[in-house]
């Protein structure tokens, strides 16, 4: 990080990411329940609630599937890339949504002086065998849990207190969580109910999610095929002139990790294309007051040795690199964190 | 996202996605018929 650098914690940005979520769940509530309301006018309480319970329930499932499709799209569109940023703040709002859909449910029974059924539904042991009889509010409840954990763990402190690792791999946890709400809801009230539009919603999520991340997989994967080395391992960038000033090229060696080859007027470095902070693509950033900075949360390091600049502590894997006969080329042989490695390439070259 | 972190999400997420698509197409076709 450098002395600039804003950490993670309030700021307008995310204030007004979070008033711009709060204000669509707010008129997607209050917009379902009123149409729902007029086309089905609640004969009494229970039916009240059972309107406040869809609502909910569609908004966070509709919230989940926008959380899922994040990802992809800012792999395909840089224009996506602020939607990332703060995409934790939107899953603990799409906990929340899913709690208050519980808390109604609950209401529901309780309207009904009928909660001990809740109860003998979840443990009647017998329709865990079933398929259609499966007891869906079971997914339902295991896909909060997830929820809450990843809710629980979304602050910084869980991310460096587990490592960037084991953080990531919980939160992929999100992907069973957005099955079984599928199935929640294919198991429960798609059963009784016959519109098309809940079948509709529920293919279309999940079409969505999966299309997008097929094509940002196959994206991502063609740069990860890598390129071959020469005979001596190092493998070929490109001019310095084909690396963009203050920007970068990726490269990957067959089987190995990215490698950032930034250009900074004549200084040329490469540096491990994750960011110490979350893993992120630092390729994707650029160069800003002298200082590699990562597209998410702007973290920042310095090219020649790939270390924070004071007072912070961050360094990075940094890679040789050399120029021959032209053609920038970088060891994909690691060195140890922090060490110098960058060159000055000569003006005749550029 | 690392190297393996990438080929884990490779494998994962295809097999989730064909396990929910064809359970939910199950529940669709085996779900019992409107009312009258």
């Amino acid at each position: 990080m450098s002395v600039g650098f804003r950490a993670v914690q309030w700021n307008r940005d995310k204030l007004v990411y979070d008033g711009i979520l709060l204000a669509a769940i707010s008129i997607f509530i209050a917009g379902f329940a009123a149409i729902h309301w007029q086309w089905h006018p609640p004969k009494n309480l229970p039916d009240a609630i059972d309107i406040w319970i869809r609502a909910f329930g569609t908004c966070a499932f509709l919230m989940l599937t926008a959380i899922l499709a994040i990802g992809p799209l800012a792999r395909l569109d840089r224009r996506f890339l602020p939607l990332l940023y703060n995409r934790r703040h939107f899953g603990v709002l799409t906990f929340l949504v899913a709690v208050t859909h519980f808390c109604f449910l609950l209401a529901w029974y309780l309207a009904q002086n009928n909660l001990p059924n809740l109860a003998a539904e979840l443990t009647n042991w017998k329709d865990y065998a079933k398929f259609i009889d499966f007891p869906f509010k079971a997914l339902g409840i295991a896909a909060l849990l997830v929820l809450f954990v990843m809710a629980a763990t979304s602050h910084d402190f869980w991310l460096l207190f587990l490592t960037p690792r084991i953080w990531k791999a919980i939160h992929m946890a999100l992907y069973v969580a957005y099955g079984l709400v599928v199935m929640h809801v294919a198991l429960g009230i798609m059963q009784g109910e016959y519109t098309v539009l809940i079948p509709l919603m529920l293919a279309g999520g999940l079409g969505t999610v999966a299309t997008l991340h097929l094509v940002a997989g196959w994206r991502e994967w063609r740069i990860d095929k890598g390129i071959a080395a020469s005979d001596d391992g190092w493998i070929a960038v490109g001019s310095p002139r084909s690396i963009p000033d203050k920007g970068a090229c990726i490269v990957a060696a067959r089987a190995g990790e990215r490698i950032a080859v930034f250009r900074d007027g004549q200084q040329i470095g490469a540096l491990t294309n994750l960011c110490a902070h979350q893993n992120g693509p630092l390729g994707e950033g650029r160069i800003i007051d002298g200082c590699v900075t990562c597209p998410w949360h702007g973290y920042q390091y310095r090219l020649a040795d790939g270390c924070a600049p004071p007072p912070f502590t961050e360094k990075l894997v940094t890679y040789r690199v050399r120029i021959n006969r032209g053609i920038v080329e970088v060891d994909p042989r690691p060195l140890p964190p922090g060490t110098p490695a960058a060159i000055q390439c000569p003006s005749d070259v550029l | 996202m690392r190297r393996t972190h990438r080929s884990v999400h490779r494998m994962l997420w295809p097999v989730l996605a064909l396990v929910v698509a064809f359970a939910f197409a199950l529940a669709l076709i085996l779900r019992a018929p409107p009312p009258a």
